[in-house]
């Protein structure tokens, strides 16, 4: 839908949303330096996923996974973060919009709070929090990590503002705060506000407006987090009981032509259901009984299907499938009557349950919607941002994208995906800012205090009352003087007040201190900003320790202040005998080649290389066949009805005639070596196969799957037995013998979902009624059934599966146990299949089987890059993404990146926005000139290693080796920091920087001295 | 006699425990201050060295916490430390100190009550065990490197 002109005007993107997809965008953005204005309508950053307790398919905890990513948004320096913010006006377009913001006071001074809670503790009734079961929220910030991080109040609820603006001692509440209108400028927009849950309050014969035990699967995720009402307690709502026996109603507003409930499938609910009965059976086990109501069950992503094998054989998690009519209340037990039918059975079962769980779709909110019109950006029929199928993340307007869920129902790794396509097409639209070496020119050269006398400066925060409300800081600051090596001791009030940091610089400078203790909260928090202190006053970052004597001292003992005020001091100590043993550390800083190299030439290799290209870099893309294209080149139509074949005819041109790229065909990779940003590849390339060697800093694979042709059904044997892709030729070379067909027979999940090959092939379902849709309107008489054992057109692609069902196609569903019987009698075809609503066997005669074998991972092709790039694979021989949920384009090795269906099955459109997201990650990447790697790295001393190879064998990342002079080595660049070969070197030659031995020591003799 | 307080190192990884530790700073649960955190990149970091060294300089108890099975972000850190704390007990009954002075529990960062709920437990239990034996015989107090 656009163009590639690029726009220079403006150099700052909007992202609207400030969810896990715009947080996404927002630091790819920043990454590849552009400014970001990030907007969010709520009072903090997070979105959805912050409300969950944990995610599919590792059972992550959410906050563990998310928070780095939230902080970091809160910290970059090309981010401003605008909470409580929308978008009032907007006008012009591509490379120069003009943006009315609308900001709600918070009546808070966001650089003053300090996040103590004194006001929620004394005026909770000002909360304005609910993500669900508000009534018992612990705090009115959504979560504990929350960015800003800051609290809001609600001063319409406040009877007493003038308490309430005495009870902050950091003098944040402002009373007489008011709504803000600022203007901004922007060359692109990218559009992230999510969806909201389908209320579920409208489906009344699902009880859950009148019945407190009905919940929806978010209300249900808020009772088992452990930030949440009940702080993780298990409880019915009705009257505090632990249920034992839950049921899950999946598709409640979804997949639906009721009133108040939307017609597509919301996607994600299968997997989240699963999730919910899994982590409540690893609680709970046989004292729980967990069931699933469902009527296909759609777990078609990513591993996703082992998942599901895991629930049902290890987790004993009940799945019935059906859809339950009614909800009621049992008058007798109190507890909830559902009422269902099953396939088996002619009559009405009743069963009763302690609580059910709707699993709540997703659904375009009247807000996104109004934000849409003020954009001019079209919608679909389902109120979704209208895109094209070859331009993913692109809306109808020229200069705006969109990712998550306001694009289509989706998941967690798919919004993540689209979140870095969308910032990468927004990035290319405008151009780079200057680099903001104006910052870094500002700093003081960096002192050497390696010989001076160790001189530790100790400052004591009070943090308003948090700390010197139950200690005396004072008097511990008088303490900490008194320690060996301290030259200098003082309270300082707030610490991370800019006014206080300015101190601290001063004091440093002033003194010649070299070490720097800070008794104040987390340095999870705030080490970073200690650090640029000590940086900016000259000295070494590293050379900074914390105490954390709030968090986890005052916080936690003001049951006893003498207690507290010795632990105080105990951790003074320990930070300074650590601090005093510490010593400079140079950040692992690598300067970086900025070629790229892309393997695979298909659909997605050649989407990643053109965008690349584009942006100005030179790509070499590498293909084993003498070709581009790859499965694509087969691919006819798509389900929505475009021509795959035009599309790439003008791709391949594209690719071939780019100045900036270079195609290599018939070539293989050999071997490997190098370090992120300076990589060497061996290639032998046709026509002589002579070896050749490429210099490149990422590594991009697009090495794609292999349509499957198991040996099932007689394929390859007869004529008319043949897949889904042949199918796809016949239509449009064979209209005739289409014609000719009076009936069609397709199987689905032939080769996938069984024990060779196990999870679902994702395309197959979408495929088979794409063809379908096709025969019909070639020959509408055909009769064609569908043998299938779960429908799984997720998303809007429902309305197809709709469609189908409407044109007559016949779906018949079979187990995984008695699959359909094919005989081949007389040159005839003759296909046997159980019929589960009559419960009969049934014969059809047909004039072609069409088998739906989907794609398989070309398992020897990713053997062979895995061993030569070091680079870990699935136990079905996809390429392994860093983190399944929130990096799904990042492989664990910085610098490798993976896109299109060598990650795992995808249709085209879902591997174009992979191509660009990939290709957005490694712009990412080489859009510095160096790669900074921190610190903490394990170091070897050569001197002392033994060359045991017990650090080889105990590395999670395969990083040590033992090298050619007989030691072991490992790599800065590819150490992740983990220290866990430092722990078991028997010989101590493995130390981790910022975290040695004698660090350690220090710290055990510092708090134990005097103990004996 | 004075009444005895126990002090217990509690060996935290940056991830999942300490943050946890954290969290119920931030949620102002309760728990006894005998405990103090050393911060720790990755429980996988913790030395069976540091353990023994920590009693031997008179800690009464130490306590190992790492992620939850499956969710440490340096994949098997936690497992790692499992092990060796495993070895330890079974070293430290040996030697007639007792193994359950050591302990270690797993936790997400989201678990602010488990974290206080072990730091009562552990509190508790050393309690009852009373001051660490080897404190009467270690006066050697140079023994400070590895």
């Amino acid at each position: 839908m656009q163009g590639q002109n690029t726009f220079k005007n403006n150099n700052t993107v909007l992202v609207i949303g400030g969810g896990i997809g715009g947080i996404r965008a927002a630091m790819d953005l920043a990454e590849s330096k552009r400014d970001v204005v990030l907007i969010e309508k709520s009072i903090s950053s997070g979105g959805l996923m912050t409300q969950l307790d944990r995610t599919f398919p590792t059972n992550n905890c959410d906050l563990c996974t998310l928070s780095p990513n939230l902080s970091e948004s809160g910290r970059n320096l090309h981010i401003e973060l605008l909470a409580m913010t929308q978008v009032a006006e907007c006008e012009g377009e591509a490379g120069n919009f003009k943006i009315k913001l609308i900001t709600e006071p918070r009546y808070i001074d966001l650089e003053k709070c300090t996040a103590c809670g004194e006001c929620y503790n004394l005026f909770p009734e000002c909360v304005s929090f609910s993500p669900g079961l508000d009534h018992r929220a612990p705090t009115c910030m959504r979560y504990p990590q929350a960015i800003p991080h800051a609290y809001s109040i609600d001063i319409n609820k406040c009877s007493n503002i003038d308490e309430l603006v005495k009870v902050c001692k950091a003098g944040a509440i402002l009373p007489e705060d008011t709504q803000k209108y600022r203007e901004i400028e922007a060359g692109s927009i990218v559009l992230a506000p999510g969806a909201e849950v389908i209320d579920v309050d409208n489906l009344d014969s699902l009880g859950h407006a009148f019945y407190p035990d009905v919940i929806t699967s978010l209300e249900y995720e808020r009772i088992l987090s452990a930030s949440g009402p009940t702080q993780g307690k298990l409880i019915r709502p009705s009257d505090g009981k632990r249920p034992e026996k839950i049921a899950w109603i999946q598709c409640a507003g979804s997949r639906s032509i009721q009133e108040g409930a939307v017609s597509y499938c919301s996607n994600a609910c299968c997997m989240f259901a699963l999730k919910e009965a899994m982590v409540t059976k690893e609680r709970f086990q046989d004292t729980i009984e967990t069931s699933i109501f469902y009527m296909d069950m759609r777990t078609f992503g990513k591993d996703y299907e082992s998942y599901l094998n895991r629930a049902k054989n290890d987790y004993n998690v009940r799945l019935i499938r059906s859809r339950p009519h009614t909800v009621l209340k049992d008058p007798e037990t109190e507890s909830l009557s559902l009422m269902y039918t099953q396939d088996s059975s002619n009559s009405n079962i009743t069963e009763n349950f302690d609580m059910v769980v709707l699993s709540a779709g997703f659904k375009v909110s009247d807000n996104a919607r109004e934000l849409a019109v003020k954009l001019g950006v079209d919608l679909n029929e389902h109120n979704f941002a209208k895109t094209d199928n070859f331009n993913p993340v692109a809306t109808s307007k020229p200069g705006i994208y969109v990712c998550g869920t306001f694009e289509s129902p989706k998941d967690i790794p798919e919004t993540m995906v689209q979140a870095s396509a969308a910032a990468f097409c927004a990035s290319k639209d405008i151009s780079i800012i200057p680099d903001s070496s104006e910052i870094i020119e500002n700093l003081p050269p960096e002192r050497d205090v390696s010989q001076e006398p160790v001189k530790i400066g100790v400052f004591i925060c009070d943090c308003g009352l948090n700390i010197g409300g139950l200690i005396n800081a004072n008097e511990l600051a008088d303490y900490a003087g008194t320690l060996p090596d301290v030259k200098i001791s003082k309270m300082i009030g707030h610490g991370c007040s800019s006014e206080s940091m300015g101190n601290i610089r001063k004091i440093i400078s002033e003194k010649k201190l070299n070490r720097v203790v800070i008794g104040g909260c987390s340095p999870r928090t705030h080490e970073i900003k200690f650090q640029d202190t000590l940086r900016k006053a000259g000295i070494n970052k590293y050379l900074v320790e914390m105490a954390n004597i709030r968090d986890q001292d005052t916080w936690v003992h003001f049951d006893q202040p003498g207690g507290a005020t010795s632990k105080a001091r105990d951790l003074i100590r320990m930070a300074v005998a650590s601090v005093a043993l510490s010593h400079p550390l140079k950040d692992k800083v690598f300067s970086i080649n900025k070629d790229v190299l892309v393997i695979g030439g298909g659909v997605s290799g050649m989407n990643t290389a053109l965008s690349m290209a584009d942006t100005g870099f030179k790509v070499y893309l590498v293909e084993r066949s003498g070709e581009l294209g790859g499965i694509a080149n087969r691919i006819r139509k798509t389900i929505e009805g475009k021509d795959v074949q035009s599309y790439m005819k003008g791709l391949i041109k594209k690719v071939t005639k780019h100045e900036r790229i270079e195609v290599l065909t018939n070539s293989f990779i050999v071997d490997h070596s190098g370090k992120p940003g300076l990589f060497k590849t061996g290639l032998q390339t046709a026509p002589q196969m002579f070896y050749r060697q490429i210099e490149h800093g990422v590594t991009i694979f697009a090495t794609g799957a292999l349509a499957h042709q198991p040996e099932a059904y007689h394929l390859g044997r007869y004529k008319n037995v043949v897949t889904q892709l042949d199918m796809d030729a016949m239509l449009e070379d064979e209209t005739d013998k289409i014609k000719s067909f009076t009936s069609i027979v397709m199987i689905q999940c032939v080769g996938s979902r069984c024990p060779e090959n196990e999870n679902c092939a994702r395309i197959c379902c979408l495929s088979a009624i794409k063809n379908a849709l096709r025969i019909l309107e070639i020959n509408p008489k055909a009769q064609i059934f569908i043998l299938y054992r779960d429908i799984r057109t997720y998303g809007l692609y429902e309305d197809y599966y709709k469609t189908a069902r409407e044109k007559g196609v016949i779906f018949v569903r079979y187990e995984a146990d008695e699959p359909p019987d094919v005989q081949v009698i007389e040159k005839e075809l003759k296909v046997t299949f159980n019929d589960p609503i009559l419960d009969r066997k049934i014969s059809v005669s047909t004039d072609c089987l069409c088998l739906s074998t989907g794609l398989i991972a070309d398992e020897e092709s990713t053997e062979d890059l895995c061993r030569i790039f070091r680079i870990p694979k699935t136990s079905d021989n996809y390429f392994l993404e860093d983190h399944t949920k929130l990096r799904p384009i990042d492989l664990p090795v910085p610098g490798f990146f993976v896109a299109g269906t060598a990650h795992a099955p995808k249709t085209i459109k879902e591997c174009i926005a992979q191509a660009q997201a990939a290709a957005g990650r490694a712009n990412c990447m080489l859009s510095k000139d160096t790669l900074n790697l921190g610190a903490g790295v394990a170091s070897i001393e050569k001197e002392l290693c033994a060359a045991c190879l017990i650090c080889v064998r105990s590395c999670p990342f395969d990083v040590p080796f033992i090298n050619a002079d007989g030691y072991s080595e490992i790599d800065p660049a590819k150490c992740h920091g983990c220290g866990i070969c430092a722990a078991v070197c028997p010989a101590k030659a493995i130390q981790l920087k910022q975290y040695e031995d004698d660090q350690v020591m220090a710290k055990l003799t510092g708090l134990l001295e005097g103990v004996n | 006699m004075e009444k005895f307080e126990p002090v217990i190192v509690a060996f935290c990884c940056n991830y999942c425990a300490y943050t946890a530790a954290d969290m119920a700073g931030s949620k102002r649960l309760c728990y006894p201050p005998n405990i103090k955190i050393i911060r720790v990149p990755c429980s996988g970091k913790v030395d069976a060295i540091h353990i023994i060294k920590a009693l031997e300089k008179g800690a009464d108890g130490v306590l190992v916490a790492g992620c939850l099975e499956g969710d440490c972000h340096f994949k098997n850190g936690n497992i790692e430390a499992s092990k060796k704390v495993t070895y330890i007990k079974n070293l430290l009954d040996e030697i007639g100190i007792g193994g359950e002075r050591v302990e270690m529990v797993l936790m997400s960062a989201g678990m602010g009550e488990r974290f206080a709920q072990t730091a009562i437990d552990i509190t508790k239990k050393i309690r009852v065990l009373g001051p660490n034996p080897a404190k009467s015989f270690t006066p050697d107090k140079a023994s400070n490197d590895l």
